[in-house]
């Protein structure tokens, strides 16, 4: 066996340039209350790190796995409809109907609550199912997709149909679901005996260490060797058959996972926001998601998840107006359209490839000198 | 005792035309088979079939006691057969040494490959396997950087990562230099013996200096087989070739 | 009986709206591999586009068609040559440049246009009803089938009786070699886009007497009418007949015992299962790749 040497270029694992990043992101968002004392300011920086939590989880699936789904606020939805669902079971003033039952059913007529709704009374079921229900229904749409190997146009399509019908089918049981209204007037969640108040500091504490643990999570998935296997079936699926893997449950889990943080992110937006909607799994945001991505970066982790706190919040300061809220809609059409075609790795592609000239300009002289030396070594 | 790798009355139809018409091949273990013939003999489709990427129409696979009829083609590949295609199929975003690692597919699970920290475990591997191809100075590149033949290169050091027991080679020396292809012969050489391997070829010279023995493929079926002298002396094997100056040139 | 009827002609009717929609979107997407996501605001587009002639010039319905058609082919070409000619070889990425088309497209009609329902007017002549084997029938709906089908059988001459269509169908099989025998793919290209879209605005404005025309219609449409294109499979216009009926009669069914949201569940269901199994679709056969 052979000592491995320490100065070969690939033993040198350095930790990258975005693990830097990542790790400053991630500090600054935990420092970020003391530098904002606005509890309405920090509500608002809470719900652009939930959603730049769903464009992330966006990446991990589109940029890394080549999987484009369409329809990723669809996992979004089902995490934070089973959050309401638990908090609306727990608000006291609502308990209406003659069994507790939530205030939109006893205005529908219904008398019972629905056996779907049961384990929801658990708040524990309810936290785990906003992970499993979404990487749940996600792996089933995955097995029929990626074992019938549908490409990339396909999966698209599918999964913006999927979201779709069950963003109709949530209207149309208004009985169960809260209809068009979604389900709103919810108690507080309360974890460890702490209640999470969507205008104080621990709603924002929770956002917080949730999404860093989410993004260093999902960076860490990607720097396993599985994460390295699916980046490998985005650029050439077929070949990586041809190794033995099977890439149809490469996909799944990738597909699932990316499902799981969006449904994890869904869970925390109704916290943010105190109700669940329609919207949330509608076409206007799983498009606003996919633009959020494309704009920061599809293949960065943290391009998309800043993309999204950017683009988001710039759209949020321009909604004061209507009329420039309406205007900001096309011109974020554009915007995209023009990001597509012209640069379709987003500011992080940007970013890096200008890093990288930077530091081939100033170090151009000892890295030659570097190669030199290898290729005598090495001949 | 049975062959390693018996093709038994295999036909492959697309819409009517018979690509291999009722072909019977067998390889024994540890050879080096060179597969030859003029265009559209039905090589490539062969080695289609025995890697699973189409399946046949009549006719069996077996592989060291293992039918392969009807698997899917991470299962062959599990099997132990690994597959150079014509067109080099490396993966071009990635660097050099992550394509060698993605080759290295010892635990082709989902499940064992998500532990922290292996990446490391292949490094070794890739270095011997880069200086084996000759592109340690390449490691950190993109592999759509490389040229033609080093792409090539990189394609058949991630055969030998993947480590197949039968390896299916197609033409693996187009568009390298004649330094080059000396290189490769000397590779597969050193390959025959641990490795089974199947090599299409149309480089003669390069057919001669590494094979055994010769399979002539014509019209989707066996012509001919044996060595390179008998197979250049065989009228049936001129024949096929015929009004294209030889075997030799072909 | 008359229950039958009735739900059968119900069914063939969902089909030849679904035919109509699907048959421009079957068109883009066989001959350059394009997912047309702004197809359904290209249908929006046709049905304001009725709506607008209709109030301003108080044109009739179907003197308006030619010119709607031409209108929205016109607009469908800019898209091609601007946009998506950029986009060679980068499928997904046009899925995504014809999104933020779409949604350009659905600001800039609400802006103008406004964000209310708008109603068009049903031609005088096909407002009544008709008997068939004893059935009522609204004529209107009667001449949308023939319309759909009308329009099938000339985008198949098109394709198979036509030199334009003779030069499409060798771009697809092999463009570079298409293009060393002269054939024009860039123009040939704009001029498939442009029909594929021009058919979307027929579409567009031939339903808008029967549904309520807003910005929003197209989304539901194009996500409809691609259901008809899996089913059918791509590159067989027959297929897409076959499929937009099946799905029609199939959605009729469901949705007279159930309901129209549980019709399109449970249709996104059984496609979702069917690409496991036939991922070509079900009119398609298999070809060497």
């Amino acid at each position: 066996m052979m000592q491995p040497k320490s100065i070969d270029p690939i033993s040198r694992h350095r930790p990258s340039a975005e693990l830097v990043a990542i790790l400053l992101v991630c500090a600054l968002v935990i420092v970020a209350p003391v530098l904002l004392n606005n509890d309405y300011l920090l509500n608002k920086v809470a719900r652009y790190l939930v959603l730049g939590m769903l464009a992330m989880s966006l990446s991990l699936s589109w940029g890394y796995a080549g999987i484009l789904n369409l329809g990723q606020a669809m996992s979004f939805g089902l995490g934070s409809y089973a959050m309401a669902m638990t908090l609306k079971l727990k608000t006291v003033p609502v308990h209406t109907g003659p069994q507790g039952l939530p205030d939109f059913m006893v205005w529908n007529n219904v008398t019972q609550l629905p056996w779907f709704w049961w384990p929801f009374e658990s708040q524990t079921f309810a936290i785990f199912a906003g992970m499993a229900i979404p990487a749940a229904v996600a792996a089933a749409l995955g097995w029929f997709m990626f074992r019938g190997r549908i490409t990339g146009v396909y999966v698209a399509i599918i999964t913006l149909a999927a979201m779709v019908v069950l963003n109709l089918v949530i209207i149309d049981q208004q009985q169960y679901t809260g209809g068009f209204n979604g389900i709103t007037d919810l108690a507080q969640l309360e974890l460890f005996g702490i209640a999470f108040d969507a205008y104080g500091r621990s709603t924002y504490y929770l956002v917080a260490i949730c999404m860093t643990g989410a993004l260093l999570g999902a960076y860490a998935f990607t720097r396993t060797k599985a994460g390295l296997i699916i980046q490998a079936i985005r650029d050439h699926e077929s070949r990586v058959r041809y190794f033995g893997y099977d890439v149809g449950a490469y996909q799944i889990a990738a597909f699932a996972l990316s499902a799981a943080i969006a449904g994890l992110a869904g869970m925390l937006y109704t916290i943010v926001m105190e109700f669940a909607s329609p919207t949330f799994l509608g076409v206007q945001l799983s498009l606003s998601v996919v633009v959020w991505c494309a704009v920061g970066g599809r293949q960065s982790l943290l391009g998309a998840l800043l993309g999204a706190i950017l683009v988001a919040g710039v759209q949020g300061a321009l909604s004061e107006s209507a009329t420039f809220l309406e205007t900001w809609t096309l011109v974020m059409g554009g915007l995209f359209v023009l990001i597509v075609l012209f640069l379709p790795k987003g500011l992080a592609g940007l970013v890096s490839s200008l890093w990288t000239l930077a530091r081939q300009r100033s170090f151009r002289p000892f890295r030659s000198l570097h190669r030199i030396g290898q290729t005598e070594g090495g001949a | 005792m049975n062959p390693y790798l018996q093709l038994s009355n295999v036909t492959v139809s697309f819409n009517g035309f018979l690509a291999l018409n009722d072909l019977n091949l067998d390889v024994s273990k540890g050879e080096l088979r060179c597969l030859i013939g003029p265009n559209g003999a039905g090589k490539t489709t062969a080695l289609d079939l025995i890697c699973g990427k189409i399946k046949q129409s009549a006719g069996s696979i077996a592989f060291n006691g293992t039918a392969l009829d009807g698997l899917e083609e991470y299962r062959i590949a599990r099997a132990g057969i690994g597959r150079k295609f014509q067109v080099p199929s490396v993966f071009r975003e990635l660097t050099v040494s992550d394509n060698l690692r993605v080759a290295c597919a010892h635990h082709p699970g989902v499940l064992s490959n998500l532990r922290p920290g292996h990446r490391r475990a292949d490094d070794e591997a890739v270095e011997r396997l880069a200086e084996l191809v000759g592109l340690t100075d390449q490691l950190r590149k993109p592999a759509a950087f490389l040229s033609h033949g080093q792409t090539q290169w990189l394609e058949i050091g991630m055969l030998v990562a993947q480590n197949a027991a039968l390896i299916l080679m197609d033409e693996p020396t187009a568009g390298m230099t004649a330094q080059e292809t000396r290189k490769t012969a000397d590779l597969f050489l050193r390959l025959k013996g641990r490795h089974t391997l199947i090599v299409v070829e149309h480089d003669m010279g390069f057919v001669k200096a590494i094979g055994d023995v010769i399979s002539v493929m014509h019209l989707g079926r066996l012509l001919a087989e044996g060595s390179a002298s008998e197979i250049e002396s065989n009228p049936a094997v001129r024949k096929a070739y015929l009004g294209r100056g030889g075997i030799t040139h072909a | 009986m008359d229950q039958f009827i009735q739900q059968f002609l119900t069914g063939l009717s969902i089909g030849s709206i679904l035919l109509l929609v699907a048959i421009g979107l079957s068109i883009i997407y066989g001959a350059m591999g394009i997912i047309n996501l702004a197809h359904g605001e290209f249908v929006m587009l046709g049905a304001y586009a009725a709506w607008f002639l209709q109030v301003q010039f108080g044109m009739g319905l179907l003197t308006s068609l030619v010119p709607i058609f031409l209108l929205v082919a016109a607009f469908g070409w800019l898209i091609e040559r601007f946009v998506l000619s950029f986009l060679n070889n980068r499928p997904l990425d046009t899925i995504l440049a014809t999104w933020g088309v779409g949604i350009m497209l659905q600001q800039a009609v609400r802006l103008t246009a406004g964000g209310e329902l708008r109603y068009v007017k049903m031609p005088e002549a096909l407002s009544n009803s008709t008997d068939i084997l004893g059935v009522q029938i609204s004529l209107y709906r009667v001449f949308l089938l023939v319309a759909s089908l009308v329009l099938f059988a000339a985008t198949w001459l098109l394709m198979n009786r036509t030199t334009v269509g003779m030069k499409l169908r060798a771009i697809i099989q092999d463009r570079s070699v298409a293009a060393s025998f002269g054939v024009n793919a860039r123009r040939i290209y704009g001029l498939t886009f442009a029909y594929g879209a021009g058919l979307a605005g027929l579409a567009g404005a031939l339903v808008s007497p029967l549904k309520s025309v807003s910005p929003e219609m197209g989304t539901g449409y194009v996500i409809d009418a691609f259901m008809v294109v899996v089913l059918g499979g791509v590159q067989s216009l027959v297929g897409t007949v076959a499929s937009a009926f099946i799905l029609g009669e199939l959605s009729g069914v469901i949705a007279f015992l159930q309901n129209d949201t549980v019709a399109k569940a449970i249709v996104l269901l059984a496609i979702v299962v069917l690409i496991r199994f036939r991922p070509q679709g079900m009119f398609a056969t298999r070809v060497r790749a």
